[in-house]
């Protein structure tokens, strides 16, 4: 029986697993959430986590009734993410690692969001959608490794989705691509947006631009509500999704497609993505909001 | 604890700063030493650090072009470093491996 504990801090959430067997034991975590209109910095999230990484071990141990002595093995995510909160959160894990004579295990975040969305799905050999703040990637494996068979070629989805909530000053708790879907539900006039599809991948960054102005020009002169342009824009961004990993997936010839990350807790999302899947024949694999986001993945990789 | 200053180097003219962290013990030290040596400078900043330890104490050597880089290196080594004590302080001591 391996009991693993992982830490994870590449983003805003700083979390710490602890699995046995596959089994989650414990699972707290933190989320540095900033007022509506602002974006979250490095340095002010490595503060954030610094100030509440202990403190979440202990819980991490004390829920999963376990020592020290018990843990197998230390994980925790060396990249990529942010710089400064990735590097707190390795200055805790090599430490305690040392402190209870354990190996370390550095885990790439990418790999690790896909081998937990892999495990808990029970996905065979999907293409997957790996889809969150810092990445937008289609991925499939192949020959011993994981590849990216698309990809945006500036900004992720998430980011995307986030700057966008900042400009019309929407809430960033729990996140802001949480409240954009619940208001994008209540839109009823669809505005049009540009689709930057580029062969298998994406760009996000002249949506983005575009919506921006739009936002101030369209809200000031009541053409349309927030609501409005947060339903054209998920329609727009998850369409353009859907596509790449509809052109991967007949690439690799695969009947299976897995969605993964942040983004991915998204229920229109999803919706979108099983409406091409059952189009080809498919099965859509989407993991539930416990292991969408980052802390379970890093303690599943190993 | 007299306040260490930053020294200027007439030869390469470069800033030089030392801190010199005292352990209970060698083996603490080299926890230490094992933690915070990862992680290198950014390439571009004219700034360098070596990190080694000595009986029981940690030797930081700082080598730099400006004094902000330097101020900025050593703050935030500071932060690191007490994070690190604080998590020995929360999870030691120091498991003794058998060999």
């Amino acid at each position: 029986m391996t009991v693993v504990i992982g830490f994870e801090g590449s983003a805003n959430k700083i979390g710490i697993g602890i699995i046995r067997d596959g089994e989650v034991l414990s699972n707290p975590r933190r989320t540095y959430i900033t007022p509506p209109g602002q974006g979250f910095m490095p340095s002010d999230t490595a503060r954030h986590h610094r100030a509440v990484i202990l403190t979440v071990l202990k819980e991490a141990l004390d829920q999963a009734g376990l020592k020290p002595a018990d843990i197998d093995c230390v994980a925790y995510t060396k990249g990529p993410g942010m710089g400064a909160p990735l590097v707190t959160v390795a200055l805790v894990a090599r430490t305690v690692a040392q402190l209870w004579g354990k190996p370390l295990l550095g885990v790439n975040h990418c790999v690790g969001h896909i081998e937990m969305g892999r495990l808990i799905t029970k996905a065979n050999n999907p293409t997957v959608l790996y889809v969150s703040g810092g990445n937008t990637q289609v991925i499939a494996y192949s020959e011993r490794r994981y590849r990216i068979f698309g990809e945006t070629i500036d900004i992720a989805v998430g980011n995307c989705l986030d700057r966008f909530a900042r400009v019309i000053k929407i809430s960033n708790d729990p996140s802001p691509g949480y409240n954009i879907e619940q208001m994008a539900k209540k839109g009823s006039q669809y505005v049009e947006l540009p689709y930057t599809v580029k062969g298998m991948d994406v760009s996000f960054s002249g949506i983005l631009s575009y919506i921006e102005e739009a936002a101030h020009k369209m809200l000031s002169s009541g053409q349309c509500t927030a609501e409005d342009l947060c339903f054209s824009l998920q329609e727009t961004l998850f369409s353009m999704l859907v596509e790449i990993t509809e052109r991967a997936m007949a690439h690799c010839g695969s009947q299976e497609v897995l969605i993964v990350g942040g983004v991915g807790c998204n229920l229109r999302l999803q919706e979108m993505m099983d409406v091409m899947c059952k189009e080809r024949g498919a099965k859509l694999f989407a993991t539930d909001e416990r292991y969408r986001t980052d802390e379970v993945e890093v303690t599943w990789r190993d | 604890m007299a306040a260490p200053e930053a020294e200027v180097n007439t030869h390469t003219g470069k800033l030089e700063f030392s801190l010199d962290v005292p352990f209970p013990s060698a083996e603490e030290a080299i926890i230490a030493l094992r933690s915070l040596s990862p992680d290198r400078e950014p390439r571009r900043g004219g700034i360098s650090k070596q990190l080694s330890v000595s009986g029981n104490t940690l030797y930081v050597r700082w080598s730099a072009d400006e004094a902000r880089t330097l101020r900025v290196s050593v703050s935030s080594f500071m932060d690191h470093l007490s994070l690190v004590l604080e998590t020995m302080e929360a999870f030691g001591p120091a498991v003794k491996l058998h060999t």
